[in-house]
């Protein structure tokens, strides 16, 4: 009786070991190095500059900012505290002779001249491209520049908005020798870059060679929720009057007074992190968490005021520059991503799109429900797995997923799917084998 | 029939132990592979979950009465920076090699070391004054009026004091924000001490280069161009309707740091 139950234990072990072995080989043909095994400090910290690839020096890059008027009514609509963003502004690097040209879209929130896209560039333009810089669609200059109805999340408007975007930079740079077109986009300008590439199946104007798409949520309310909870992590006990910042503060004032110095760098992190005021996982969570918290506050403002919708400035109120901003900002920060889908996106939707969707997916599924599935990558399936041109990369560890998630990668881009063991949110992108793996996917 | 039954151990086994690895993964790694990180946090019980917006509201609380004033400056500042500083500063590093420019950015680093020992000897800080002395005597002599730097390179590290510092390290509150046309972020405590230390170099007149600006304001140009072109702000990199505020409570934290350390 022991015996029988034990020789099938067995031979199940044994399958298993050896299945997981199988994965592990294959996984790890040569052994991933990227030091920071915890998620959390990696998304923070990102790579130490030891192990970064060599990059091009900014001075050694011809490039220039450039503006696009998309919405000239905004210019009489608007208040005047706009004024810096109701032209539309990209990056744009090139190279001296005809080379292929590659679209980056930012994450959620992010500039064209945030840190990742100034990486990227140097990644690409290193590597002999053109590089046009693309704000989010999510991120201030983005939705008064250039969005027409400024209310970002739903995919494929957004999509959209940046697809008349990328037409424009094609037009006014129509002397730049371009041999073929590219793109790649993380985090949440990674999801925006697969509909873009749908998109751009059926209206041709760029045929993308190749597309990329770097960290990206697969499901985009598992992503919002997951961000959302990363704000409402045990930090302060409540006992403690002082507030999550004021810890923060704290513990940065012991370490500068510890090291003497006062010198605010990015290897300052990985110090923090190897002495006595070392932060938490829940802590290093609550960063990340409020900063997407912040990102949100501005989609909030930005999308209620160019939409009047009242939501957070009142419809009549005034503004000019020296209007006091702050009431504002509070109200706005009180919303967090999931109140801005209910509030701002949900609403939107159901005027502008809901007629549209209702015909490919029936009146069954809730108004939530079938936005979310038309905004996520399972609107895609099939277009994923059909086109070889489209590869994702991709965390084991990465925060904005959720179970099930990487199964769906695995499932629809097969061979075309990377999955590294660590890096966390974006943390490996600037790992030298992820450069080297990003530059392989693009090379001919 | 024993066929069946060992059969049927077999399955009840397998399926057992699939269901135990399933649940001993779910703590840990799914079949996928997903890690799920969340899995190792501890969360705020429903009604705690306010710390960011506790946190938050809290931090937005900046003495600022001439709000209405520094909001003007601030769009002031930033329409100036773009139409005039940016393109000086463009013109100044087209025109300049690296090296030349680098050597301004050393002299004047150089001149702006007396403040710092002056502020250092105020504060008692004995360590930092000699370091300071000890950078002014090398970065002058072996670094020809400062232009090369070399005490950086013998490891003596370079410290800021200004009299604001001073004067929060003995007590003085911020007092109220101010944004300063053309020079940006402030407070009334620091922007006396800017007065001060500007009247200190005047009359420390340290290689007698604040005099000879007098007859030559072409050496204060210089100073403020130098001066932008190592400020590595840019009204606009926040990218966010409410910029002002962060950068109103980036500066008045960034400044606590200082003094404390």
């Amino acid at each position: 009786m022991f015996k029988r139950l034990l020789t099938p234990l067995g031979f199940v072990l044994s399958l298993l070991c050896g299945l997981s072995f199988n994965a592990y080989a294959e996984q790890t043909a040569t052994p991933y190095q990227f030091p920071l095994t915890n998620a959390f400090e990696a998304t923070i910290a990102g790579t130490p500059s030891a192990l970064r690839p060599a990059l091009p020096d900014d001075a050694d890059i011809k490039q220039h900012d450039y503006s696009l008027r998309l919405r000239p009514e905004r210019e009489f609509t608007l208040p005047s505290n706009f004024w810096p963003v109701k032209t539309f502004r990209y990056r744009l690097a090139q190279q001296s002779g005809p080379a292929p040209l590659i679209f980056i879209i930012a994450g959620t929130g992010a500039h064209y001249s945030s840190s990742t896209m100034e990486y990227l560039k140097k990644l690409f333009y290193g590597a002999g491209f053109h590089v046009a810089q693309i704000s989010s669609p999510t991120a201030y200059d983005f939705m008064v520049g250039a969005s027409p109805y400024a209310t970002p999340g739903y995919s494929p408007q957004d999509a959209g908005d940046l697809y008349a975007v990328m037409q424009a930079i094609k037009k006014q740079q129509h002397r730049l020798a371009v041999t073929a077109w590219h793109m790649t986009g993380y985090s949440l300008g990674g999801l925006q870059a697969a509909f873009v590439s749908h998109l751009d199946e059926q209206e041709q104007v760029f045929n993308f060679k190749r597309v990329l798409l770097l960290n990206p949520p697969v499901n985009l309310y598992t992503s919002v929720h997951n961000l959302n909870r990363l704000a409402q992590t045990q930090v302060v006990d409540v006992n403690d009057n002082r507030t999550f910042y004021q810890l923060m503060m704290d513990k940065l004032t012991r370490y500068f007074n510890s090291t003497g110095h006062f010198d605010f760098n990015e290897a300052v992190l990985f110090d923090v992190q190897n002495s006595p005021q070392k932060l938490s996982d829940n802590e290093l969570a609550m960063l990340i968490g409020s900063a997407f918290r912040f990102a949100a506050a501005d989609i909030n403002f930005t999308s209620d005021l160019i939409n009047r919708r009242g939501i957070i400035t009142p419809a009549q109120q005034r503004i000019n520059d020296g209007t006091n901003l702050t009431p504002f900002f509070k109200r706005a920060l009180l919303c967090d991503f999931e109140c801005y889908i209910q509030e701002q996106l949900l609403p939107f939707w159901q005027v502008h799109f809901k007629q549209q969707q209702l015909a490919t997916t029936g009146p069954s599924a809730t108004d939530l429900n079938s936005l979310i599935q038309a905004s996520s990558l399972y609107a895609l399936a099939d277009y994923l797995s059909a086109s070889k041109k489209i590869g994702v990369m991709h965390n084991a560890d990465d925060i904005i997923l959720g179970s099930g998630d990487l199964g769906f990668l695995q499932q629809h881009f097969a061979e075309r799917l990377i999955v590294y063991p660590y890096g966390g949110h974006l943390g490996n992108l600037n790992y030298r084998d992820n450069a080297a793996d990003i530059l392989e996917f693009f090379h001919d | 029939m024993t066929k069946t039954s060992s059969l049927r151990y077999y399955w009840a086994a397998s399926l057992l132990l699939l269901l135990l690895t399933n649940k001993s993964y779910a703590e840990q790694t799914d079949t996928d592979g997903f890690k799920n990180p969340l899995q190792s946090l501890e969360f705020n019980p429903h009604l705690g979950q306010h710390e960011f917006e506790r946190a938050t509201l809290e931090a937005l609380h900046i003495s600022d009465p001439l709000e209405q004033w520094n909001r003007r400056v601030y769009h002031f500042n930033y329409r100036f920076d773009q139409w005039v500083f940016l393109p000086i500063v463009n013109g100044y590093t087209k025109v300049t090699p690296h090296f030349v420019r680098t050597g301004v950015s050393n002299f004047f680093s150089n001149l702006g070391e007396i403040p710092t020992l002056i502020n250092s000897t105020l504060q008692l800080k004995g360590q930092r004054s000699m370091e300071t002395t000890a950078r002014i005597l090398f970065n002058t002599t072996f670094g020809l009026a400062g232009v090369w730097d070399p005490a950086t390179k013998m490891g003596l590290t370079k410290n800021n004091e200004d009299f604001g510092q001073t004067l929060g390290y003995y007590g003085v509150p911020h007092g109220p924000y101010l944004m300063l046309p053309l020079l940006g972020p402030s407070n009334a405590r620091d922007t006396g001490g800017i007065v001060v230390d500007y009247t200190l170099d005047f009359s420390v007149n340290f290689l007698n280069v604040a005099k000879e600006s007098e007859r030559h304001p072409e050496i204060f140009a210089l100073k403020i161009v130098d001066q932008r072109y190592i400020t590595k702000l840019r009204y606009g990199q926040l990218n966010s309707p409410f910029e002002y505020e962060k950068i109103r409570y980036a500066y008045t934290k960034a400044r606590e740091l200082k003094i404390a350390e």
